[in-house]
């Protein structure tokens, strides 16, 4: 998993003003899912997984995720958008180990 | 060392000291009896595992005693009957429901009722989303009903609720290589 972090953003080709598109994300990650031993009891360790999903629209969050260990590997979340602008749109993940990745794309009319 | 009045009418300096003792020696030892190992006792904080709990303690925990009305005319859930493989189980979630307005959606949930931690993903939207429509995948522990809840802003709670057959659980960890 050596590209643990990476963010994929997918627009539809085709953006008019003031409508509501489909937005494709993508993120490399583990999502480590809670693993028992071999007398069923937990493992305790520091979960490695992302728990927050923020997206905002020119500086505006627009939508927030809540993640758990529930999805899976390398999320995949596609959300709506109203562009009734155009501007930048970012995407930021939170995981558990402290660490945020994001990416930026601009949205422009077609 | 001259000890405080109150305690020296009643017990000598040795007395006093291993009373003291026995108290912190009896207070690590109920530290370990009252707090729960470190996962559950933060479990349902972000960041943290869900709880390993049953779905109707998951419902009561998210949405207290409130009733959920039925969404199927109202939301749409795509899954698959037959997954094959658990870990990577698509959803599609696309609902006619306002994201603006006065009463107006604020959160989608997909909950599994099956899962030892039943919550897998909360969406939360805005006016600026324009629409209630989210696709992921998820992890399905065994064959399970798939519950979609929506939270409107007013409190009202609408569910949908389909039943995934699943092939090889989703919570198994990979071989080890």
């Amino acid at each position: 998993m050596a590209e643990v972090g990476r963010v994929n953003i997918r627009l539809p080709s085709s953006i008019k003003q003031g409508e509501v598109i489909r937005v494709r994300t993508l993120v490399i990650h583990p999502m480590e899912i809670v693993q028992r031993d071999k007398a069923n009891k937990i493992v305790l360790k520091n979960y490695h997984f992302i728990h927050t999903m923020t997206v905002a629209y020119n500086g505006k969050e627009v939508m927030r995720t809540e993640l758990t260990q529930g999805v899976s590997q390398n999320p995949s979340i596609t959300f709506p958008l109203k562009v009734d602008k155009p501007g930048k749109l970012t995407v930021s993940y939170a995981d558990t180990n402290g660490k945020m990745f994001e990416t930026t794309i601009d949205v422009k009319f077609t | 060392m001259r000890l405080p009045t109150i305690i020296r009418l009643k017990m000598s300096r040795r007395g006093f000291l291993r009373a003291l003792v026995t108290m912190i020696a009896g207070t690590a030892v109920l530290k370990d009896l009252l707090i729960p190992d470190k996962v559950t006792a933060q479990a349902g904080q972000l960041g943290m595992p869900q709880p390993d709990e049953l779905v109707d303690a998951t419902l009561k925990r998210l949405f207290g005693s409130r009733g959920f009305q039925r969404g199927d005319d109202k939301i749409k859930v795509e899954l698959p009957q037959i997954a094959e493989d658990g870990g990577s189980v698509a959803i599609g979630i696309d609902s006619s429901l306002p994201v603006s307005g006065a009463v107006a959606l604020s959160s989608l949930y997909i909950i599994s009722d099956k899962n030892r931690r039943p919550m897998l993903a909360k969406f939360s939207f805005t006016p600026e989303c324009g629409r209630a429509s989210v696709a992921t995948s998820v992890r399905l522990a065994t064959s399970t009903d798939v519950r979609v809840v929506a939270e409107m802003s007013d409190g009202t709670l609408y569910s949908v609720i389909r039943p995934v057959r699943v092939t090889i659980s989703g919570c198994d960890l990979p071989p080890q290589s």
